[in-house]
C-alpha cells in the first residue's frame, strides 16, 4: 500500500497547487463599502423557491450584495428611497423601490434569448455575455422524423457546421465538418461531450437530448485544447430538476425508407434489344440466359423502422431523477442490413447540507445489434456492386436450385452472397458517472467528476458451403469471430469563483482533467467445417486450424491525456465583456520532450445596445460586437508513433523451418508534437424589433501549423517510406451568417424562418518544414480502384484541399476515343496521353453551404420545412466512370449507349477524365414535418399530445447525375462518389409525443 | 481585506481534505504521468536479444526478395517491357490507367509502380542488411566473433544481390555502405557495378560453401559467384567494358564445386516441391501459408483455370504470350508445352473443355479473355490459392551453363558453347538428335520475326531488320528462361530491346534501358538526379 499512498500524496499536492493559483489570482480584487440605510428581504422564483446568488445592486451606484442560500439578502444603501436592481442568470432582472419594509422579491424566468444559458465548456454563460462563436439548439428546434444520431438533429441549424449522411447504411454515423478542413491526418470529427464527458454521437439516443451547443471558434474551444480544433459539440440530456412535477414522456415514430434514387442499368429487355441491334457483348453480358432478373430489386426492400423513447422525470426539494429507455430498430434498404439499439439512462441528483453539496450519479447503458454481411462490418459493398453489374438475363438460381454462378472475373451472385452469409455484431456500451459539487460560499464552488466508460463488441461471421467462398474459392465454410474491449477513465476537478462588485462581474475557473483509454481485442478465423449448422458458433470444429489455414490475433494499446486549465471572465456594466482561458495539456502519444502543449484563448465583446447613445433606439434590442483568438490542438491519430518498436513480421525459411523475421514497426518520430490551430474570429450578434429579426455574423480565419501528416521519407536512411511528422500548414477562412426572422407572430398564427449561410476557403500553405521537404510541392492521393487504377486528387501547396487532378476530356474521335486537352492547350487522343498531361479538374469541397428552415404554427397545427444546399463544388461520378461505357465486360448504364458530346458512342477503355467530374450544387428538401397538438382542454390526464408526420431527405434538386450529391467530404479525396457506396435513403415517418 | 479573509476562512482544513481526496481519487494513476504503455509490440529500448533473435533479425534482409513474383514485382519489370509478355486490355479490364501499355511501349513515367516497387523493395533489403550489420557490430547481441564475421559477410553478399538488380533497372543509384541517418548520395552505374564486384570478391571466402537445408535460400559462396557471373555477363552494359573471361571464371567455380547439377526434368525445376531440385543455386522460397507473394500466376491465368487446376481461387486473367515469340519455337521443343498453356483447357474433375486458349492477340487495346497463350511453367497444385508453394529458382545451374556458353560464344569458342547449349537442350527433346545445335547455328540471326503486328496478326511495320548478333543464342535464352524475370536484361545485352519492333511496340531510344527514378524518391531525396531521357 505504501507506494500507492505516495502517489496519492504527491498527486494531490501538485494538483492542489494549480487550483490555488487561480483562486488567489482573483481574490486580489477585494472590496468594501460603508452604509446609510439597511434593507433586507428574500428572493424567490415564481414557485416560491428561494434563490441564492442573486445580485442585488443599488441603482446608479456600485453598491451591491448577493443573496445567501435561503435567498435572503441585506444591503446598506447609500441614499434613501434607493432603487434596488435584482438580477440573476436566466431570470428577468427586476427593479424594486425600497419602502423600508422587508422586501419579498419574485424573479420570473426570462424568455428573452439573451438570457438563455449556453454551455461554454466546464460551465455556462448567458447568451448575452458570450464573447465567442457559439451556437445553441434546443430540442424544440431539432430536426424531426427519422434521425439517425445527435448530429442530424441540428442538420442545417448551425452556420458553418455541415452535417451530411452520405451513406444509407443504418449503422453509419453522420459526417460532420466545422469550418472547413483544418487537419490533414487528424480528421474532421469534433469533440462530442455528453453531459460534460467525452462520448460520441450515439452515446445517448437523439430523442433523449434536451439541447446541443456547438463551440465553433478557437477562443471558445481553447479550453478543450486537444480535439478542440474541429469544434466541440456539447450534448445535454433531458435531465430532471429539483421541485418539478413527475412526468412521463413518450416519443415514438415508425419510418418507411426507400432508396433515394436508382441508377438506370440495362434491364433484360433492353439488353436483348441491344443484342438484336447487333451489339456484341463480352464477359458478363455475352449471352442471353433467358431470365428476367432485376438484381437490385432482388437484394433491396422497403425498410421499416421503429423508434420508441420513454422518459420519466421529476424531483422534490432534495432529489431529482430522470430515467429513460430508448429502442431503435432500423432496417436498411438492403436485405439483412439492419441496426437495433437499446439505450437506457438513469440520472439521480441529490442535494444536501443546505443545498451546498450536490451529488449526481448516472448510468448509461446501451446494446447495439446488427447483422454482419461483411466480416466485422454491417454491409459488404461488393454485394451492391454485383447487383448492378450482373447480367439481367441470368436467373437467380439454376435448375437444381443452386445459386446461378459463372466464372467471370470478380462476378458473383449477389443474392447468394447475402443469403449464404450469416453474421451478427453485438456491442454493449456502459457509462457510469459520478459527480459531486460543493458550494463553500456564494463565491466558491468545488466540483469533481468521475466517469468510467466501457464498450465491448462481439462479432460473428459465417459463409456457408453454398457461398462463393466455397463454391469458387474452396473455403469449405468460413467462420470468423472477434471481440474487442474498450475501457476508459475520465476525471475532472474544477474550482469556480464568481463575484460581482457593483458593475464589475468576475468569474474564474481552474481545473484538472485526466483521461485514459485502453483497447484490447482478439480474433480468430477458421475454415473447412464439417457442417454449416454451427455457423460461427463452434469455430474449433473447422479443420483449417490443423491444416494451418486458420487465423488468430490479439492486440492491446493505451493512451493518456492530462490537462490543467483555467478561465476568467470579466464584464463591466453589461457593456464590456472579456474572457481569457488557458489549457496546459499533455498526451502520451507525443515524443518525450513534446508531450505538453499550451492552448490559450482570449475574447472580448462590446454590447453596443447598452451604451447611452443607443438607449433611445428602441428597435435595437441587441447589438454586440465580438472578437476572439484561440489556439487549439490535434492529438496524434495513433498511439506509439514516437516510439521505435520491433515486431515479428513475415516468415523466413531458416534451416527448413519457417521463423518470423524481427523488423522495426515504424519510423519512430521522437520529435512528434502537437498540431496547433490558431483562429481569429470576429462576430456581430444582433436583435431588432423585439427580436423579430435576430442573428449573428461571424468571420473566421484559421491557420493550422505543424499539421501532422504521414510524410514521405527516403528509404534509406528510413526503414519505411512514410513517417508521421509535423510538417504542413493549412489556412481556412470563411463567413457565417445566421438570421432568425419572425415575419408573423399572432396568437393563432406564427411563422418563424431561420436562415444560415456559410462560406469556406481553404489553402495549403506549406507541406514542408526544415526537416521534411518535398522536392515537388505536391503529392497525389485518392484512388479510382481497378481497372482504372490511378490517383484522383492532388494536394499541392498554394492550392485548396480537394482538387481533382486528371485528364481533361474535351471531345471524342469518330471512333469513340476520348480527346484530351493538355495543359498547354494542345489536343491528343487519350490513348497517347500520359500522366504528365493531367490538370486540375475541379474541387470536391463546397465553397458555401446554406439552409432555410421554416416553422409555421396555426392554432394547434405546426409545420416545418427545412431546405439545405451546397454550392460551387464538383463530384467525381464513379458510377458513370465505371458503368457508362459499352466496352466493359459487365452490365452497363443505359446511358453508356448515348453519344458522348453528341458525336460518337464511347469506344475507349474506362478512364478517369473530366467528363465524369460533375457539378455537385444541390438544394435539398431535407425535412418536412406536419404536426397536430391536441388542445389541452380535450385531455384529462395528459399534459400534451402531439402527432406528426415527417419526411426526411424528401427531394433533391441538382444537376448531378449520381444517386446523391452529398458524397464523402472527409479525408484528402473529398468528392469521390464511390460506385459501391451504400445509397442514401428517403424516409417517411409517423410519430407520436405524449406527456403524462 | 476583511472580505477576503472571510472567504478564505471557508477553506477550512476539513474542506481542504475533502478537496484533496477528490483530486487524489481522480488521478490515482498519476497526475502528470504520460509515459506510453506498450503491450503488443516490443520497444527498441526494452528489447533484449537472445540467440534465436539473431536469425529473426537477419531474416528481414531476405524477405523483401519475395516481391520478385508478386504484384508489380521484378517479374513485371523484366517481362512486361520485353517481347514475350503482353498485358492487353480485356473484357474484365486490364487498362489500369494505361500502365501495361506504357510498359509495353517503353513510355513509363516516374509515377509507374513497377519500376518504383523494384527501387523501394531493393532499398528495403539494403537498408535491412545495413541495419543488421550495425546491430551485430553494436555488441548488444550474444554472438561470437566467428558468427559476427559470417553474418557480416552474408549481409554484404545479400546487399550486393539487391544492387545487382538495381544496377540493371535504375543504374545510377546511391551506394549505401553503412547504416546512417544521412540522405543517400547518388552514384553512377559504373560505380555501382564496381561496388558489387568488389564486395562479392571480398566476402566470398567468408561465406558458407556447403549446400544443404541450412543454406537454402541464403547467400553461399556459390550464389555469390552466380551473382558475380551475372554482373560480369552484363558488364559491357553496366560499365562499358565486357568481362566475358571473368564471367567464365565465376561460372567455373560453381561448376567445379560439383555441388549442383542440371535437373533431369525441365518441369521439375518449377514444380511446387522444387526445393530439393539440384539446380537451385539460389532460390527464393515461397509458401502458400507462410511465405505468400508468388502471385504472378493470378495475373496470367483465367478465372476459369480454377476448374482446370482445381484451384481454391479465381485468377484474374491479364498477361499472355506475344504470338511472335510462340512462332520462334521448334515444335519438337517440349519447353513450348512445358511453358505455355495452349488450346483446350480441360476441367480437372470431369474432363470437359472449359475454354480454348488461342494464340492470336489482336491488339494491346483489345483482346478477348481467351486470346493469348498463358504461362503454365510454374506448377499449379490442386487447391492452389493466390500464392503458390513453388520456390522461385532465381539463380539456377542451367543459367551457369548458359552464361558460360554465351561467354564462350562471344569469345570465339562457338563449338564449345554449342556443346553446352546442346547439353541443356537435350532434356527438352524426345529425340536427342533434335536437341543438337552447332556453333555456326548459334552465330545466326534470331528466328524472331521482328515488326509490329496488325490486328490480323500480320506484320504491318517492320522497323529495324538488321541481324541480331548471336541472335540464335538469344532465342535459346528465351526458350530456356521464359517467364523467369530476366527477358529485359537479355534483350538489352543483345541490343534488341532498344532497336526492334515487336507486337505493338516500336523503339523509343537507348535511354529506355534504364527506368526513371520514382517521383516520391526524387521528392524525398534532393541528392537524386533523374536518369537521362526522363522528366
Amino acid at each position: 500500500m505504501k507506494p500507492v499512498m505516495q502517489v496519492f500524496k504527491s498527486t494531490a499536492t501538485s494538483c492542489y497547487r494549480d487550483k490555488m493559483f487561480f483562486t488567489i489570482l482573483f481574490l486580489f480584487v477585494a472590496f468594501s463599502s460603508f452604509s446609510q440605510q439597511k434593507i433586507s428581504g428574500t428572493i424567490t422564483d415564481k414557485d416560491n423557491l428561494p434563490l441564492p446568488g442573486v445580485s442585488v445592486l443599488e441603482k446608479n451606484t456600485t453598491n451591491a450584495v448577493t443573496s445567501d442560500f435561503d435567498g435572503k439578502f441585506e444591503i446598506n444603501t447609500k441614499g434613501n428611497n434607493a432603487i434596488l436592481v435584482f438580477s440573476y442568470v436566466g431570470l428577468k432582472s427586476k427593479e424594486v423601490k425600497s419602502d423600508g419594509k422587508k422586501l419579498k422579491v419574485v424573479l420570473e424566468a426570462d424568455v428573452n434569448e439573451l438570457t438563455e444559458v449556453v454551455l461554454i465548456g466546464y460551465g455556462s454563460q448567458k447568451k448575452g455575455d458570450v464573447t465567442s462563436a457559439i451556437a445553441s439548439v434546443k430540442s424544440e428546434d431539432f430536426v424531426q422524423g427519422n434521425v439517425r444520431d445527435a448530429a442530424q438533429l441540428i442538420q442545417g441549424k448551425v452556420a458553418g457546421l455541415s452535417v451530411s449522411a452520405p451513406s444509407g447504411d443504418p449503422t453509419a454515423s453522420s459526417q460532420i465538418q466545422l469550418r472547413g478542413f483544418s487537419s490533414i491526418s487528424g480528421g474532421s470529427d469534433p469533440l462530442v461531450l455528453v453531459d460534460g464527458v467525452p462520448g460520441n454521437l450515439n452515446t445517448v439516443a437523439p430523442e433523449d437530448i434536451a439541447s446541443i451547443d456547438v463551440l465553433k471558434d478557437g477562443s471558445a474551444t481553447a479550453i478543450y485544447g486537444t480535439r478542440g480544433t474541429n469544434g466541440v459539440i456539447i450534448i445535454t440530456t433531458k435531465s430532471g430538476s429539483y421541485n418539478s412535477k413527475p412526468t412521463i414522456e413518450y416519443n415514438g415514430y415508425s419510418t418507411v425508407s426507400t432508396i433515394s434514387r436508382k441508377m438506370n442499368f440495362l434491364d433484360a429487355g433492353q439488353l436483348r434489344e441491344k443484342m438484336a441491334e447487333g451489339y456484341k457483348f463480352i464477359g458478363a453480358n455475352n449471352e442471353d440466359f433467358g431470365a428476367n432478373t432485376d438484381w437490385l430489386d432482388e437484394i433491396t426492400r422497403t425498410a421499416l423502422s421503429q423508434t420508441h423513447n420513454l422518459l420519466f422525470r421529476g424531483g422534490n426539494d432534495d432529489t431529482n431523477i430522470s430515467a429513460s429507455v430508448n429502442y431503435k430498430g432500423a432496417e436498411g434498404i438492403f436485405e439483412k442490413s439492419d441496426n437495433t439499439r437499446l439505450t437506457g439512462r438513469v440520472d439521480v441528483g441529490h442535494s444536501m447540507f443546505d443545498k451546498r453539496l450536490k451529488t449526481n450519479i448516472g448510468f448509461i447503458a446501451s446494446e447495439q445489434i446488427y447483422n454482419a454481411l461483411g466480416d466485422g462490418t454491417s454491409f459488404n459493398p461488393y454485394i451492391y456492386r454485383q447487383a448492378l453489374i450482373r447480367n439481367p438475363t441470368e436467373p437467380v438460381k439454376d435448375a437444381n436450385g443452386k445459386w446461378y454462378e459463372r466464372d467471370v472475373y470478380f462476378y458473383d451472385n449477389p443474392v447468394g452472397y447475402i443469403e449464404e452469409t450469416m453474421g451478427e455484431n453485438r456491442a454493449r456500451n456502459t457509462r457510469f458517472d459520478f459527480s459531486m459539487s460543493y458550494d463553500f460560499n456564494k463565491y466558491f464552488k468545488l466540483k469533481g467528476v468521475y466517469t468510467r466508460k466501457g464498450n465491448s463488441i462481439m462479432r460473428g461471421f459465417y459463409q456457408t458451403k453454398n457461398h462463393v467462398s466455397t463454391v469458387k474459392y474452396g473455403q469449405d465454410g468460413f467462420a470468423s469471430r472477434s471481440a474487442e474491449d474498450y475501457r476508459g477513465n475520465y476525471g475532472e476537478f474544477t474550482l469556480d469563483y464568481k463575484q460581482s462588485f457593483g458593475k464589475h462581474n468576475f468569474t474564474a475557473l481552474g481545473g484538472y482533467n485526466y483521461e485514459d483509454n485502453v483497447t484490447e481485442g482478439f480474433f480468430a478465423t477458421n475454415r473447412r467445417f464439417p457442417t454449416d449448422a454451427f455457423t460461427y458458433n463452434n469455430i474449433g470444429s473447422g479443420q483449417g486450424l490443423q491444416l494451418g489455414e486458420a487465423g488468430m490475433g490479439s492486440y492491446k494499446n493505451s493512451n493518456t491525456l492530462i490537462a490543467f486549465f483555467g478561465r476568467m471572465t470579466y464584464s463591466y456594466d453589461n457593456k464590456y465583456l472579456f474572457m481569457a482561458s488557458i489549457r496546459h495539456e499533455g498526451s502520451s502519444r507525443f515524443g518525450e520532450d513534446n508531450k505538453w502543449g499550451n492552448f490559450p484563448g482570449v475574447s472580448a465583446g462590446w454590447r453596443v445596445n447598452n451604451e447611452e447613445f443607443l438607449s433611445d433606439v428602441k428597435w435595437v434590442n441587441n447589438l454586440k460586437l465580438r472578437a476572439g483568438f484561440g489556439v487549439t490542438g490535434i492529438n496524434a491519430g495513433q498511439n506509439y508513433q514516437s516510439l521505435s518498436g520491433l515486431t515479428y513480421g513475415n516468415y523466413f525459411l531458416n534451416d527448413g523451418k519457417w521463423i518470423r523475421e524481427l523488423v522495426p514497426t515504424r519510423n519512430a518520430n521522437p520529435d512528434l508534437k502537437w498540431e496547433k490551430k490558431e483562429e481569429l474570429n470576429f462576430g456581430l450578434d444582433f436583435g431588432f424589433l423585439d427580436d423579430r429579426i435576430s442573428g449573428a455574423i461571424d468571420y473566421y480565419s484559421r491557420r493550422t501549423k505543424d499539421a501532422l501528416m504521414d510524410y514521405s521519407v527516403p528509404t534509406p536512411p528510413y526503414f519505411y517510406g512514410t513517417i508521421a511528422a509535423n510538417a504542413a500548414e493549412i489556412t481556412n477562412s470563411g463567413l457565417e451568417i445566421l438570421l432568425n426572422v419572425i415575419p408573423v407572430k399572432t396568437e393563432n398564427f406564427s411563422w418563424t424562418a431561420n436562415l444560415t449561410f456559410s462560406t469556406n476557403k481553404n489553402r495549403i500553405v506549406s507541406l514542408s518544414n526544415d526537416k521534411f521537404q518535398l522536392t515537388n510541392d505536391f503529392f497525389d492521393t485518392g484512388y479510382t480502384g481497378e481497372p482504372i487504377q490511378i490517383s484522383t486528387h492532388r494536394v499541392q501547396e498554394g492550392q485548396p484541399i480537394g482538387n481533382f487532378y486528371g485528364l481533361k476530356s474535351v471531345d471524342i474521335t469518330d471512333d469513340g476515343i476520348w480527346i484530351i486537352e493538355k495543359p498547354d492547350g494542345t489536343r491528343i487522343p487519350a490513348t497517347e496521353a500520359t500522366t504528365e498531361d493531367r490538370q486540375i479538374l475541379g474541387n470536391g469541397l463546397p465553397t458555401s453551404y446554406y439552409s432555410i428552415n421554416n416553422t409555421v404554427r396555426y392554432k394547434n397545427w405546426d409545420m416545418n420545412v427545412n431546405l439545405r444546399g451546397a454550392m460551387d463544388y464538383q463530384i467525381l461520378n464513379f458510377s458513370r466512370m465505371f458503368y457508362e461505357n459499352p466496352t466493359i465486360a459487365y452490365n452497363t448504364l443505359d446511358s453508356a449507349y448515348d453519344k458522348v458530346y453528341g458525336k460518337a458512342v464511347l469506344n475507349d477503355v474506362q478512364r478517369y477524365v473530366s467528363y465524369y467530374v460533375e457539378d455537385g450544387d444541390f438544394l435539398k428538401i431535407d425535412n418536412i414535418t406536419i404536426g397536430f397538438t391536441l388542445p389541452k382542454t380535450s385531455l384529462k390526464f395528459i399534459q400534451a399530445l402531439r402527432i406528426y408526420a415527417a419526411g426526411n431527405n424528401v427531394a433533391t434538386f441538382t444537376k448531378y447525375k449520381g444517386i446523391d450529391p452529398e458524397v464523402n467530404r472527409q479525408g484528402l479525396d473529398p468528392g469521390n462518389d464511390d460506385r459501391d457506396k451504400y445509397p442514401s435513403t428517403r424516409s417517411f415517418s409517423l410519430g407520436l409525443n405524449i406527456t403524462l | 481585506m476583511k472580505n477576503l479573509f472571510n472567504q478564505l476562512s471557508f477553506l477550512k482544513k476539513k474542506i481542504l481534505y475533502f478537496g484533496l481526496i477528490i483530486i487524489a481519487g481522480l488521478s490515482l494513476s498519476g497526475c502528470t504521468d504520460l509515459n506510453e504503455e506498450v503491450f503488443s509490440e516490443v520497444t527498441e529500448s526494452n528489447f533484449v536479444a537472445s540467440q534465436s533473435d539473431i536469425v529473426a533479425i537477419m531474416a528481414s534482409a531476405y524477405t523483401p526478395l519475395r516481391y520478385v513474383m508478386d504484384w508489380q514485382g521484378l517479374f513485371d519489370v523484366q517481362e512486361e517491357p520485353g517481347d514475350m509478355f503482353v498485358t492487353p486490355t480485356r473484357p474484365n479490364g486490364w487498362d489500369d490507367g494505361g500502365t501495361y501499355k506504357r510498359m509495353h511501349f517503353h513510355e513509363w513515367t516516374k509515377t509507374d509502380w513497377q519500376p518504383r516497387n523494384t527501387w523501394i523493395t531493393c532499398f528495403n533489403g539494403i537498408n535491412a542488411a545495413n541495419r543488421v550489420m550495425l546491430q551485430m557490430e553494436s555488441g548488444n547481441f550474444p554472438i561470437s566473433e566467428e558468427q559476427k564475421v559470417a553474418i557480416l559477410a552474408e549481409m554484404r553478399a545479400v546487399r550486393a544481390l539487391y544492387y545487382s538488380i538495381l544496377v540493371d533497372t535504375h543504374g545510377n543509384v546511391p551506394i549505401i555502405p553503412n547504416y546512417s541517418d544521412q540522405l543517400p548520395v547518388q552514384n553512377t552505374r559504373v560505380e555501382v557495378y564496381n561496388f558489387i564486384v568488389s564486395e562479392l570478391n571480398e566476402v566470398i571466402p567468408q561465406l558458407p560453401s556447403k549446400v544443404d537445408k541450412s543454406t537454402y535460400g541464403r547467400m553461399t559462396q556459390w550464389s555469390a559467384y552466380h551473382v558475380l557471373a551475372r554482373v560480369y555477363l552484363n558488364a559491357e552494359v553496366y560499365s562499358g567494358t565486357a568481362q566475358w573471361q571473368k564471367c567464365i571464371e565465376a561460372c567455373d567455380k560453381i561448376i567445379q564445386s560439383g555441388l549442383f547439377r542440371k535437373s533431369d526434368s525441365y518441369k521439375a525445376i518449377f514444380s511446387a516441391t522444387n526445393e530439393t531440385n539440384p539446380e537451385m543455386v539460389f532460390a527464393i522460397p515461397y509458401d502458400q501459408k507462410y511465405a505468400g507473394g508468388f502471385s504472378a500466376h493470378m495475373k496470367m491465368l483465367l478465372p476459369g483455370h480454377r476448374k482446370v487446376f482445381g484451384m481454391e481461387t479465381q485468377p484474374w486473367g491479364g498477361s499472355s504470350c506475344n504470338p511472335q515469340f510462340i512462332d520462334t519455337y521448334n515444335p519438337k521443343d517440349n519447353r513450348l508445352k512445358d511453358t505455355w498453356l495452349m488450346g483446350n483447357q480441360y476441367n480437372a474433375e470431369n474432363g470437359n473443355v472449359e475454354f480454348v486458349l488461342t494464340k492470336e492477340m489482336p491488339s494491346i487495346y483489345s483482346c478477348d479473355a481467351t486470346q493469348g497463350f498463358r504461362c503454365g511453367k510454374y506448377q499449379i497444385q490442386t487447391g492452389a490459392t493466390g500464392s503458390l508453394n513453388n520456390d522461385l529458382p532465381f539463380l539456377r545451374y542451367t543459367d551457369v551453363l548458359m552464361m558460360k556458353a554465351e561467354c564462350l560464344l562471344r569469345t570465339g569458342q562457338s563449338d564449345a558453347a554449342a556443346q553446352l547449349v546442346t547439353e541443356v537442350r537435350t532434356r527438352s527433346f524426345d529425340n536427342p538428335a533434335d536437341a543438337v545445335v552447332t556453333g555456326a547455328e548459334l552465330q545466326q540471326n534470331s528466328g524472331f520475326k521482328y515488326g509490329t503486328l496488325a490486328e490480323d496478326g500480320t506484320i504491318d511495320q517492320l522497323g529495324d531488320q538488321s541481324t541480331v548478333q548471336y541472335g540464335r543464342f538469344l532465342d535459346e535464352l528465351g526458350w530456356e528462361f521464359a517467364a523467369e524475370a530476366r527477358r529485359r536484361t537479355d534483350m538489352i545485352r543483345f541490343g534488341v530491346y532498344q532497336k526492334k519492333n515487336w507486337y505493338n511496340h516500336v523503339p523509343k531510344g537507348d535511354y529506355t534501358t534504364l527506368f526513371p527514378i520514382g517521383l516520391e524518391e526524387l521528392n524525398t531525396n534532393k541528392n537524386l538526379k533523374q536518369n537521362p531521357g526522363y522528366l
